[in-house]
């Protein structure tokens, strides 16, 4: 016993060293599931509140940029409401009322502002001032004028973290818009301009400058939100699968203002493809 | 220690505050990342042993981590720099020997003293954070340069610190 305590004495540097690379391996592994919680509550507040205070300065040195996207996107949204037909020319149409409004709203923007955001990581996240006050919830999609930004991870009150698409570990359904095919877009870790689309069959003809947009297969993007477009694509070693390099349309490096995605029927949908296994995958 | 002690802690504060409000903010390059809070760590004098070296590292690293994002990795790099410092120390004794008490730093032992003690152990640092966080060897240049460019980038963000904030040597 006094043998086994001098020796547990004698190296009690290398047995602290020991401990504390324990706990730091716990965290990372804990924070290798990137689907669930990742900062806790006593810190999230502290964190969330000098990210905002710096971003409060950075955002003066942006102001002439935002204001271009935002001055873009406002032409674009008054062009839609222009492009509406406001007067029906054949007079049934006026009798064709919708029996309840809410039938037709199936997804809610949450206008939020992105406080932290990271790129030249090989696993980026994102935080935005806006948590579940305001009815955020982890899960949710983010998007901007320009497409997909990433996905809701976790939120607190006032702030909600989220895993940018540029993360080597958050594939995104995407579709070939061209031919319909579905694949998969996933960031390589490299350059936050690029991803990479996966599992699209070599039968398919993909051409430079051809739409990547998200698919309708899952209950967090709409369909048709912009993802990218192609820059190169050819055949793997194998000619199974094509290699197909795509652009993305989002700027991740001036991220500013973001939308939060709210499907109204995401339980919906969810809870039938949990009651009917076979649809996954 | 006790002479110290006073720098000790306004370096602490300043160093990860500049951290944290300022070099999180910038990628040199797209690849360089500073990490000039490890001046703290690095200028401890060696009476401050093994333990507490480690526990330092650790709750610095910690605070690093929150901003960062990146639970734990920096963490377990800052300690296993303060680990590995004192046999570090050892290897590396400059010819006049070690005083007791001083700091680590260029006022006290020189810039060429300096630069070979501190560049392994950042690199060493810089290798641990930049591999961990990739999870993978798929993307081995890529990680490689980052942890190149870095490591030189927080060296000479290192010196230059010394050089402005720090007390003027005494000889």
């Amino acid at each position: 016993m006094g043998q086994l305590l001098s020796f547990l004495y004698r190296f009690r540097a290398f047995f602290t060293f020991l401990l504390f690379e324990l706990i730091c391996v716990w965290l990372i592994v804990r924070h290798n599931d990137y689907q669930r919680s990742s900062f806790s509550n006593a810190t999230a507040d502290v964190v969330g509140s000098v990210n905002e205070t710096s971003d409060n300065i950075a955002d003066y040195f942006s102001l002439k940029k935002v204001n271009k996207e935002l001055a873009a996107e406002n032409a674009r949204l008054r062009s839609l409401i222009l492009s509406e037909e406001t007067f029906p020319i054949d007079s049934l149409s006026q009798f064709l009322i919708e029996e309840d409004t809410t039938d037709s709203v199936h997804f809610e923007l949450i206008p939020a502002e992105v406080v932290r955001n990271s790129i030249r990581n090989v696993n980026n996240f994102f935080m935005l001032n806006k948590g579940s006050n305001d009815g955020i919830e982890a899960g949710m999609g983010v998007m901007n004028s320009l497409g997909v930004v990433g996905k809701i991870r976790d939120v607190r009150g006032n702030f909600a973290q989220g895993i940018s698409l540029l993360n080597t570990r958050n594939p995104i359904s995407a579709r070939h818009q061209i031919s319909g095919r579905m694949g998969t877009i996933l960031w390589e870790g490299t350059n936050p301009k690029y991803a990479q689309l996966q599992y699209l069959t070599p039968d398919v003809q993909v051409l430079p400058g051809d739409t990547i947009v998200t698919s309708s297969f899952n209950s967090i993007f709409p369909k048709d939100i912009m993802l990218g477009t192609v820059v190169s694509s050819a055949p793997d070693r194998n000619n199974t699968y094509l290699n197909i390099q795509v652009e993305l349309s989002v700027d991740f490096g001036s991220l500013s203002y973001v939308y939060v995605i709210k499907n109204i029927y995401k339980e919906e949908q969810d809870s039938l493809i949990n009651s009917t296994p076979m649809i996954q995958q | 220690m006790s002479k110290h002690s006073i720098l000790l802690v306004v370096s602490y504060i300043f160093l990860m505050a500049v951290q944290v409000l300022l070099f999180r903010n910038f990628v040199i390059l797209q690849v360089g990342f500073g990490f000039v809070y490890l001046l703290f760590l690095l200028s401890l004098p060696t009476e401050v042993g093994f333990n507490m070296g480690m526990l330092l590292a650790f709750i610095s690293a910690i605070i690093i981590d929150l901003f960062y994002q990146t639970t734990g990795i920096h963490a377990s790099a800052a300690v296993f720099l303060m680990f590995v410092r004192p046999f570090w120390l050892k290897t590396v004794v400059p010819r006049s020997g070690y005083e007791v008490n001083d700091m680590m730093t260029i006022s006290n032992y020189g810039l060429v003293w300096f630069l070979g003690y501190a560049t392994p152990l950042v690199f060493a640092y810089c290798c641990i954070v930049f591999f961990v966080e990739a999870g993978t060897i798929n993307i081995f240049w890529n990680t490689i340069t980052k942890t190149v460019v870095s490591t030189v980038i927080t060296v000479a963000f290192i010196v230059f610190t010394q050089y402005l904030f720090y007390p003027k040597s005494k000889y």
